[in-house]
């Protein structure tokens, strides 16, 4: 049994992109809204509020949280930051494995495995590309 | 490989008109209603003809490029397999081997009898990728429908096993029972879907207005227009409901052949199943509160392609039975099954703790809130109104009041138990009451899912995915954590991690 865990440049790269997003919003809302002093204060605590509460608390612990196991009979993970979730499923039940990688994966981390089977999915996010091509490996096995 | 008994049939005409689009009927209602409304002469024709010609090349279009479409589908299907062929630039071919059918399902609405179709349903377990593409769905002329149904017939066992047919006052009994407001209102809008694909849906939809206008009218005599109105939808939706279950399971007949089920129903609407016996994935006995008082329950399964063909349709395989019935179909019908598995009590190895009993209440709780929050809301907002929103309080609040009820039964029912290579599991969802079977090896996917608040008292809820062409999920709440890892990984599911 393989243990993995989600790579940790992916939650770099999450936490940059929100923090961009969190300063894009920032600038319309200056841009736009600097008459209404109040709104605009407000809309800003609100966005900052948010990209703090995801990038420095809720995806951190995700991303701790979450760890894999997959063996050739069987896949496992275990996550979740308000729900603490056990997942398993049998690879028997699998009937097919789809892979989502994206460009420069290797160093962003941002690919995952979708495990198909009849009448359920699981997903298993942010690996790394070595992980994402043992585990396609070890299903084809 | 072609057989010399091959038949090629094409769709009946009639599926010509749901390839085309609604705004064909949006184009050819008003150029209708003009032309019937000219005088007949050589001149008006020609300003006619001048105002709509551009509107009768888009008709034409449509009906072509429709025409050209249903032109293009071949069914042809012989003593073993069955293959659909559709396009002619890009043409794509799928072929069902009988042997791989889970489903057969020749259904006929009224509308569909009136021109001599039916609907035909081929179901598999061959995918996962969308449910349209596991099954393969076709309108056919009757008699071709007969010949396949025949063709798939004759390749079954032919030793009878066993046959069961309800007896009439039972249907009507579980017609009852089981008809609710809220599923008629469900086929009501699916019918209108459906026709909308056939016809206007602005046309459709102001003459059922009307009707109901009419209605209210009439009832508005005797009470107010809102209580006329929201009774009218209530009667109308639960009269809708008790029809469609009475049409449905009419003459319902099943038997059970060594390898199939046949499964024929339908006082108006004839539809007739042929279910493949090793295919079916789970057996599920269902009640509601009023049936689980008087012993009586339904028995359905989950098999890939039944039960989703038809608006109004289940995927039943007792309409309505005892419980000695329930005991006695299930050793027949599937003998697999250990008997006690499904309705003698089985020994619960999983149950919900009493520190876990609150979370029963979830759902009434909600429920209870939603329409005192807009009590508050309507009173402040229209207080001299105070009479109307407390009358319509409390009919809010019976719900909530009577899934309460649901779930404090539910309470000493749920659980899970083994027996042999089978896993019960009894649990509550809405207002039914389920017990389902299923294979251990049909169990795909296992989550145990804690709260913050379960976690502080050790307990858990277990989310059961079991093989099905769409999900099909069993929560069984208000577990221990501890014995419910211990308990899967009995059977073969190991959840521990540490």
């Amino acid at each position: 049994m393989r243990k993995y865990q989600p790579k940790h440049s992916a939650l770099i790269v999450i936490d940059v992109a929100i923090v961009v997003l969190a300063a894009i919003l920032t600038g319309f809302t200056v841009g736009y809204l600097s008459n209404h002093k109040i709104i605009m204060t407000l809309l800003l605590c609100l966005f900052w509020l948010i990209a703090i509460l995801f990038a420095a608390v809720l995806l951190p612990a995700y991303f701790s949280r979450t760890v894999i196991y997959i063996s050739p009979t069987e896949i496992s993970m275990k996550t979740g930051i308000v729900y603490a979730k056990r997942h398993y499923m049998r690879a028997s039940a699998v009937q097919y494995v789809s892979t989502i990688t994206t460009f420069m994966s290797k160093y962003t981390g941002l690919n995952f495995v979708i495990f198909r089977a009849m009448g359920g999915t699981m997903v298993l996010p942010f690996l790394g590309l070595s992980d994402l091509h043992e585990i396609e490996d070890m299903m084809r096995n | 490989m072609t057989t010399t008994t091959e038949r090629t049939v094409k769709q009946h005409p009639l599926k010509l008109f749901s390839y085309t689009t609604n705004y064909f009927w949006l184009l050819i209602i008003p150029l209708v209603r003009s032309l019937y409304s000219i005088s007949l002469d050589v001149d008006s024709l020609r300003v006619w003809l001048m105002g709509t010609w551009m509107d009768l090349l888009v008709i034409g279009a449509i009906l072509i490029f429709a025409w050209r479409r249903w032109e293009h589908v071949y069914v042809r299907f012989d003593d073993r397999k069955i293959s659909v062929t559709k396009g002619k630039i890009y043409s794509t071919c799928d072929v069902i081997y009988y042997d791989t059918i889970s489903s057969l399902s020749v259904n006929q609405t009224l509308f569909l009898k009136l021109f001599g179709a039916c609907t035909v349903t081929v179901g598999t377990n061959a995918g996962v990728i969308s449910r349209a593409s596991d099954n393969i769905s076709l309108t056919l002329r009757k008699s071709d429908a007969d010949r396949l149904y025949a063709r798939v017939k004759k390749s079954r066992a032919k030793s009878l096993r066993y046959s069961v047919t309800p007896n009439k006052i039972r249907l009507i009994l579980y017609s009852f029972i089981s008809s609710s407001t809220l599923s008629g209102t469900v086929v009501i809008l699916a019918f209108l879907y459906e026709t909308s694909r056939m016809f206007d849906r602005e046309v459709e939809a102001q003459l059922i207005m009307d009707t109901l206008s009419d209605v209210v009218n009439r009832a508005s005599v005797y009470v107010s227009p809102v209580v006329a109105g929201v009774s009218v939808v209530i009667i109308i939706g639960w009269l809708v409901s008790f029809m469609t279950n009475i049409f449905n399971y009419w003459n319902y007949s099943l038997t059970r052949c060594s390898d199939s089920l046949y499964i024929k129903s339908g006082l108006i609407e004839r539809n007739r199943h042929i279910l493949t016996l090793d295919k079916i994935n789970s057996v599920d006995l269902r009640q509601n509160l009023i049936s689980k008082l008087l012993r009586i329950s339904s028995l359905h399964c989950d098999c890939a392609g039944y039960g989703e063909t038809g608006r109004a349709e289940t995927s039943v395989v007792m309409p309505i039975a005892t419980e000695r019935e329930v005991n006695s179909a299930v050793v027949e019908i599937f003998p697999d099954i250990p008997s006690e598995s499904v309705y003698h009590k089985p020994k619960l190895d999983l149950k919900p703790t009493y520190q876990s009993y609150w979370m029963f209440y979830y759902a009434p709780v909600v429920l209870a809130i939603l329409p005192l929050t807009a009590y508050f809301v309507l009173f402040a907002l229209f207080p001299s109104w105070r009479s109307v929103i407390r009358v319509g309080l409390i009919v809010a609040e019976i719900p909530a009041l009577w899934l309460a009820i649901v779930k404090t039964l539910a309470i000493f029912k749920t659980g899970i138990a083994v027996n042999g290579d089978f896993i019960t599991m009894r649990y509550s969802k809405f207002y039914t009451f389920h017990t389902t079977v299923v294979p251990k090896d049909r169990i795909v996917k296992v989550i145990i899912k804690q709260t913050y608040l379960q976690s502080l008292t050790g307990n858990c809820s277990a989310v059961i995915y079991t093989a099905s062409s769409g999900t099909s999920k069993h929560v069984i709440t208000g577990l221990r954590l501890n014995r419910t890892l211990g308990f899967f990984e009995k059977n073969g599911v190991d959840l521990y991690f540490e």
